[in-house]
């Protein structure tokens, strides 16, 4: 058979240039798109500069499912993600090529499924439409204003587990035996390790080692997400994604087509090809769904006659049938819709606490959640490790969202770096001099422990680190009467200026009490009017 | 019979293995559990002289300066000798730009190390640890972009390591007995001591005594109770081979970190002792107040580790 009969085409994409197998243009461009993200996410850290060049928030504003997400929930165009369009228009030309060919995901998966064996029994191909279910449900649940999107979407799963777990563990990992060779061995080692760690340090490690709460969980559901190739290849890709599932969907109408549509008998026959795609993207007839190809090309490789070609000709054959049923895009709307309704009912039951604050520039609460696709990319970037996922204190739809806390780090006078990475604007980018007098949340002081008041000791520590010019923390002298020696002392005691603090939170980071700091950061609607003033020393409220 | 020798020890080892590998653990055990702690002795205490030289300078052009206030003291030679690894100790604690007056002027520090280089250091070290981001101070004050410019691989301005924090006796101490000092800085041929003169709430001032709290580990605001004593103690531990005050612009109030350029006051003026009593003394009076106004100079005076009187400093205008 005369193939280019076979094939009349006006143009057939080649990869067939000199002997390199097809594939290999696939996997260069996995590789560089995978390094591409590393690079990223190493440079997602202060240089001193002020401002971030590039950011892996690059790779959520390419998704086209955190936009669809955070614009259905925001009720918003946001102008920032308009790389998504651009992914949605190649999808229109090219099919699925971002999951096979971009997604640092899905290379992630391909290189680990190298190593991981695969079940004997391979899963229910009907597990390929819970994608299409669980993007109805995050769309669904995003018009109302739920937004699930940060749980499910690749990257928020990938940038989060890396950000909280894999990055700061790492370090450590890597940080220690330097650190034991260098305290603990005669400088003839030290001298040979320590240019090692230097190099590693420039290139390779984090500036400073971080820590996260329930870091643990983020790893896991990314851990998850890989052990699925034990069942198969790409479980996670063809089953599961709800961003593939939408890319999916665009790829049905894509002009580039594999000729031929159908495997044909041989292949089904003798050893079965179809069953080596990698995303099990022919059906029970043989026949290619296009929203499931990614153009990996391992079929261009692999069959023996040399006839599969991708072709923007019109095709001949009809795709295989859209998979997902009516009944099934009813059901995951109307659990879409539903979620809401539980999230809410456990909102109208959830107190915030007093102490949670959120980072600076961060929009009202509501809008914030809204918005927020917990890619912890603000986190990662916080010079200070101020910044740290919660789990459930923000109610069950606000998990992984981040939330500030004062006693770990505090927030830089002249930083805006969280809001600089974040892809939706949950956090709202403000100019410099603006977010200086954004009030994050108002410093109160805790009598019980701070030691001018318990223990007649000046410190005033908070006041030599409060960053205003017109410092916002100041003292009174005051003769008190010392409680062990019962003297008559002369103690500075410190009070808030309620007009100037802006809860930058340096204060609760640098108190020198052990445990929690004397001084605490309190949501400014939190605090009791009555002591909202200039002079008064403020007390803690009670915690709601 | 070689390669029977060689099997047979090849036996022996791996038939030991287990216990091999229990006396790399012991080992490593022991290792770990004995940390280091060091023990410093001041080289000499030849800056506690009855009669400390104070050289002061004023002037715009900052280079010159620093060289014009070296000259009373016999020039860079006799503190930096050849080969020397030196470290320079500036104010780089704050977020703040030059002109705020919250660190040490990055041309000084760039000025001091290249007379030290010109006297033959073999190293200077330039660092400081911030209270504030490392990457944004530096950026910030300005010194590591004025010590790149010298393009000389000798000097370097890097930030602080947390790893290089060793523990240390202070025999002297009163009010405390050890705490983590950096590694480089006890450990450097010659030490110099280049803070700038600003407002304290709590110390009042914060001069060249207190610039000791940018090279030492541990919470530091747990200092701050009884910070006068705390502060000397440390001072017995390092003993600078010169302090240079920086006054060319002073920070009057807000400090110490300042923020306000209506809280500054230009100066234009540098001195130098090898006597941090002397110049913190000297430092003093820049503001109004008199020596022994300032508790620091006082507990510092009272230890022996200076002059406080300026009546028996001898000092050089220049």
């Amino acid at each position: 058979m005369d193939r280019q009969d076979a094939c009349p085409t006006f143009f057939i994409v080649n990869f067939r240039l000199s002997h390199i197998p097809s594939k290999w243009w696939r996997r260069a461009a996995q590789l560089l798109c995978l390094f591409i993200f590393l690079w990223l996410f190493r440079k997602t850290e202060s240089d001193g500069s002020g401002s971030i060049a590039y950011g892996a928030n690059i790779f959520f504003r390419l998704d086209p499912l955190v936009a669809a997400s955070a614009v259905l929930a925001g009720v918003k165009f946001i102008a920032a993600l308009w790389p998504a369009l651009v992914t949605v228009a190649l999808t229109l030309v090219l099919g699925r090529f971002f999951c096979g060919w971009v997604c640092p995901l899905g290379t992630l998966l391909d290189i680990a499924s190298h190593a991981i064996p695969k079940s004997t029994t391979p899963p229910n191909p009907r597990w390929r439409v819970v994608k299409y279910f669980l993007l109805g449900v995050v769309l669904a649940s995003a018009v109302l204003s739920c937004q699930i999107v940060g749980y499910l979407d690749p990257f928020s799963i990938l940038v989060r587990g890396m950000a909280v777990a894999v990055d700061p563990w790492m370090n450590r990992a890597v940080t220690a035996p330097f650190t034991l060779l260098y305290q603990q061995t005669p400088e003839s080692v030290s001298n040979f390790t320590e240019p090692i760690y230097a190099f590693l340090k420039a290139y390779l490690l984090p500036f400073q080692q971080n820590s996260f709460a329930f870091s643990i969980v983020s790893f896991v559901i990314l851990v998850g997400v890989f052990a699925l190739e034990f069942a198969e290849r790409r479980f996670w890709c063809r089953n599961l994604c709800p961003a593939g599932a939408l890319i999916g969907i665009f790829a049905r109408f894509s002009l580039l087509r594999r000729f031929p549509a159908r495997a044909c008998g041989r292949c089904k026959a003798e050893t079965d090809y179809t069953a080596r795609c990698r995303m099990g993207a022919f059906n029970d007839r043989g026949l290619l769904q296009p929203e499931s190809c990614n153009l990996c090309l391992d079929c261009l490789d692999d069959c023996p006659m040399d006839l599969p070609k991708f072709t923007f000709d019109k095709p001949k054959t009809a795709p295989a049938p859209f998979e997902p049923s009516r009944r099934l895009f009813l059901g995951s709307v109307v659990t879409g819709m539903a979620l809401p309704l539980v999230s809410g009912a456990v909102h109208a039951a959830r107190c915030l606490t007093a102490d949670l604050v959120r980072p600076p520039g961060a929009l009202p609460e509501e809008k914030f959640l809204d918005l927020c696709v917990r890619c912890a990319e603000c986190m990662k970037v916080c010079t200070t490790n101020a910044l740290q996922p919660v789990l459930f204190e923000a109610g069950l739809d606000g998990a992984f969202s981040p939330r500030f806390m004062g006693r770990i780090g505090y927030c830089e006078y002249n930083c805006t770096l969280c809001a600089q990475v974040c892809p939706t604007g949950a956090i709202a980018l403000l100019p410099l001099p603006e977010k200086q007098k954004f009030i994050m949340a108002k410093a109160v002081f805790d009598k019980e422990l701070c030691l001018p008041f318990k223990k007649a000791e000046s410190c005033i520590t908070c006041e030599e680190h409060c960053p205003l010019p017109e410092k916002a923390i100041l003292f009174k002298d005051v003769e008190v009467t010392h409680p062990v020696t019962k003297q008559r002392v002369l103690v500075k005691q410190p009070y808030i200026v309620w007009s100037l603090c802006i809860g930058c939170g340096i204060c609760e980071t640098k108190c020198p009490i052990e445990g929690k700091s004397a001084v605490r950061m309190i949501r400014e609607e939190a605090v009791p009017p009555a002591v909202r003033n200039d002079r008064e020393i403020m007390e803690m409220p009670s915690q709601r | 019979m070689k390669t029977t020798h060689v099997s047979a020890v090849a036996q022996t080892v791996t038939s030991n293995r287990r216990q091999f590998l229990s006396q790399v653990a012991a080992w490593s055990a022991g290792l770990l559990a004995a940390p280091p702690i060091f023990q410093v002795f001041p080289q000499s205490l030849n800056a506690a002289t009855a009669e400390p030289l104070l050289s002061v300078g004023k002037g715009t052009d900052y280079e010159a300066l620093l060289v014009k206030v070296f000259e009373p003291l016999g020039g860079i030679a006799p503190f930096v000798k050849k080969g020397a690894r030196v470290v320079i100790k500036p104010n780089m604690s704050w977020d703040r730009k030059p002109e705020q007056a919250a660190n040490t002027h990055p041309l000084l520090v760039k000025a001091m190390a290249k007379l030290c280089l010109s006297a033959g250091a073999s190293k200077v070290m330039i660092f400081d640890r911030t209270c504030q981001d490392m990457r944004l101070c530096y950026a910030s004050c300005g010194t590591p972009a004025a010590i790149e410019s010298l393009n000389d691989p000798r000097v370097t301005c890097s930030f602080v390591d947390d790893r290089k924090f060793v523990p240390v006796k202070i025999q002297k101490g009163r009010s405390i007995t050890e705490w983590e000092f950096y590694k480089d800085a006890i450990s450097a041929d010659c030490y110099i001591n280049m803070p700038i003169a600003k407002d304290h709430k709590l110390a009042r001032l914060t001069l060249g005594l207190k610039n000791v709290m940018g090279v030492i580990g541990g919470k530091r605001g747990q200092l701050h109770q009884g910070l006068t004593q705390k502060v000397v103690d440390l001072n017995t531990v390092l003993r600078p081979t010169l302090t240079i005050v920086d006054a060319t612009r002073i920070l009057l109030r807000n400090g110490p970190s300042g923020g306000k350029l209506d809280d500054v006051k230009e100066l234009h003026t540098l001195f130098a002792s090898a006597d941090t009593v002397a110049a913190d003394a000297y430092a003093t009076t820049l503001f109004g107040m008199k020596p022994d106004e300032l508790e620091t100079t006082k507990a510092a005076f009272a230890m022996g580790l200076g002059q406080m009187d300026l009546n028996k400093v001898k000092i050089v205008k220049v």
